[in-house]
C-alpha cells in the first residue's frame, strides 16, 4: 500500500524505483529521499491521445510524475484527504479531486451523459461534474480530496442511495447515478427545501460522500 | 470533549490549564505575563491588563525578552491572573514545550508565548527564533506533522523548525534534462511542476510542517531594519551608481564613511 494517512489532510507515499505515481502539481507538501517531479505534458496516461482525450472532456488536471525512492509528503489547499484502495474495480472521480494515485492504475475518460439522456445532463450540470468524469481501473491506491470528511456509503442492489449532488465525491463499482428530483409546487413558488435534485446511485459499490456541501 | 454529546460548558475552573479546549482553541491559565499577538485573544476570566509593546512599565520584561523591534506593533503582554482563550481563525492550535532549546516558527503561525522565552527575528526572513525554556501557542493550516532531517520541504508547507541548522534552498531541474527537457525547457512548453524549489533541512532536529501549502495570512516581517551592519536582501547602503575605479567600496562601507 504506497499511501499512509498522516493525518485528516496529508498523506504520505513511498515511491520505490521502477513504479512511479502521478500527483496533482504542486500537492508535494515535503518529501525524503531521491525523487524528482516531472511535469507530466500529457496529464497522465495513455500518450497524446489520452491528453486529446481528456483536454476535450475538460477532464485535463495538472499532473506530475514522481519518480524515485523515498517518500513523500502530499497535501492541497487544507482539503481532507482520503485514499481509496482499488482491487480491480474502478473508480469514478472527479479529475481536479485527485491528490495522488498509483502509476499502475489505468487512467480514463467516460462520457456520462449517456446515463439518463437529457437528465444526465442536467445531472452533470448540478454536481458539477460536467458530462465527463474521469476513470480508474486496476490494484493499486487513489488519494482522493473532499471538503471535510469523507463517508463511504455501500450500494447494494434494490437499495440505492440517494446523495446531494454537492456532496458527492466519487463513487467505485457497478453502480448507475441518475439525477432524481422532487420539485413540487413549492419550489415553484420559491418555497422548497433546497433539496430539489437528489443523485440516485443504485447497483453494487460504494459511494464516497463529503461532510460538506461546498464544491472543490 | 465529547462534542458528540452536544456542546460542552466551560467556567473559570473547568477550563483546561495550558491545553487545548479543542483543536482550534488554546486555554492559558494565567499567573504573570504572557506575550501574545495582537487580536488573537477570544475570550478571558479574571483579571487580565492587555498592555501595548514600547516603553513603560514593562520596559524591564521587553527588554529581557522581546527581541523584535519590527514586532512590538503586533504584540501585546497580558498581564493579571484568569484563563485567557485563543484562537486564531479556526486554525489548528497547539502548544509546544521548549527546554533549554530553539525554535523558529513562522511569524504569523505563533500566537502566544511565556516570557521566560525570549523572542528574537530569524535570519530567515518571515520567520521568528524562540530561544530558552517555556511554552508557546502556534497555529496552523491543518494538524502539525513531525518530520526528522534529512528532509525536504515546499517552502508554502513549513510552520518551523527546531534544534537543527537552518535551511538552504534545494532546486531541482532534473526534468529540463535530455531531449524532451531540452524541448521543455527552450519551448517552455509542458510547464512546470511547481516543486522546483524546496527547503532543505539537514542535521540533527526536527521539521514542523502544516497539512496544506495554504499560508495562513502572513505578518511581514522579512525586512529588517535599515541599519548599518545589517545584511540586506535588497542591498540600500550599496552605492546606487557603478563603482568607478579608484573608489574606495566596501572598505569605505566598512569603516562608515
Amino acid at each position: 500500500m504506497p499511501f499512509r494517512p498522516l493525518n485528516s489532510r496529508m498523506v504520505e507515499a513511498t515511491v520505490v524505483p521502477g513504479q512511479r505515481l502521478f500527483s496533482q502539481r504542486g500537492a508535494m507538501l515535503a518529501y525524503k529521499g531521491d525523487v524528482s517531479f516531472t511535469p507530466s505534458i500529457t496529464g497522465g496516461q495513455g500518450g497524446v491521445l489520452g491528453m486529446i482525450g481528456r483536454r476535450v472532456a475538460n477532464e485535463a488536471t495538472p499532473l506530475m510524475t514522481v519518480e524515485g525512492s523515498g517518500t513523500v509528503m502530499f497535501g492541497h489547499g487544507g482539503h481532507h484527504v482520503h485514499v481509496v484502495e482499488l482491487a480491480g474495480e474502478t473508480l469514478y472521480v472527479e479529475a481536479d479531486r485527485l491528490l495522488a494515485f498509483d502509476g499502475s492504475l489505468q487512467q480514463g475518460t467516460m462520457f456520462m451523459g449517456s446515463q439518463g439522456g437529457v437528465m444526465g445532463m442536467v445531472r452533470g450540470q448540478v454536481t458539477g461534474q460536467g458530462l465527463f468524469t474521469t476513470t480508474l481501473k486496476g490494484r493499486g491506491a487513489v488519494a482522493v480530496m473532499a471538503h471535510g470528511g469523507v463517508i463511504e456509503l455501500p450500494i447494494r442492489s434494490g437499495r440505492p442511495v440517494h446523495v446531494d449532488p454537492q456532496a458527492y465525491v466519487a463513487h467505485r463499482g457497478d453502480v448507475r447515478s441518475k439525477l432524481s428530483t422532487a420539485i413540487g409546487w413549492r419550489e415553484m413558488v420559491g418555497r422548497g427545501s433546497g433539496e430539489a435534485f437528489q443523485l440516485e446511485l443504485s447497483g453494487e459499490g460504494t459511494v464516497y460522500v463529503q461532510a460538506s456541501e461546498e464544491k472543490l | 470533549m465529547s462534542s458528540v454529546n452536544g456542546p460542552v460548558v466551560f467556567d473559570a475552573h473547568t477550563l483546561p490549564a495550558d491545553d487545548n479546549v479543542n483543536p482550534y482553541a488554546f486555554s492559558v491559565d494565567l499567573d504573570g505575563q504572557w506575550f501574545l499577538q495582537k487580536g488573537k485573544m477570544i475570550a478571558y476570566y479574571g483579571r487580565i491588563d492587555f498592555h501595548g509593546i514600547g516603553h513603560g512599565r514593562l520596559d524591564r520584561l521587553i527588554a529581557h525578552s522581546f527581541h523584535s523591534p519590527l514586532h512590538a506593533a503586533d504584540w501585546v503582554v497580558a498581564e493579571g491572573r484568569g484563563k485567557m482563550l485563543l484562537a486564531d481563525r479556526s486554525f489548528d492550535v497547539n502548544s509546544y514545550d521548549l527546554e533549554d532549546g530553539n525554535l523558529t516558527v513562522r511569524s504569523g503561525n505563533l500566537l502566544a508565548f511565556q516570557p521566560s522565552l525570549s523572542l528574537k527575528q530569524s535570519i530567515v526572513p518571515g520567520f521568528l527564533t524562540l530561544i530558552g525554556t517555556g511554552k508557546f501557542v502556534a497555529a496552523s493550516n491543518g494538524p502539525v506533522v513531525f518530520v526528522e532531517p534529512p528532509v525536504r520541504v515546499d517552502p508554502q508547507a513549513l510552520v518551523g523548525w527546531a534544534d537543527c541548522p537552518s535551511p538552504c534552498h534545494h532546486y531541482d531541474h532534473q526534468y529540463l534534462r535530455g531531449v524532451l527537457g531540452g524541448v521543455r525547457a527552450f519551448t517552455g512548453l509542458g510547464g512546470t511542476s511547481g516543486e522546483e524549489h524546496q527547503f532543505e533541512f539537514v542535521g540533527a532536529g526536527t521539521v514542523l510542517l502544516q497539512s496544506t501549502e495554504q499560508l495562513m495570512a502572513d505578518i511581514p516581517t522579512g525586512e529588517v531594519p535599515d541599519q548599518a551592519g545589517v545584511p540586506h536582501a535588497t542591498p540600500s547602503n550599496q552605492p546606487s551608481m557603478p563603482r568607478m575605479p579608484g573608489q574606495l567600496g566596501d572598505l569605505q562601507r566598512r569603516f562608515g564613511l
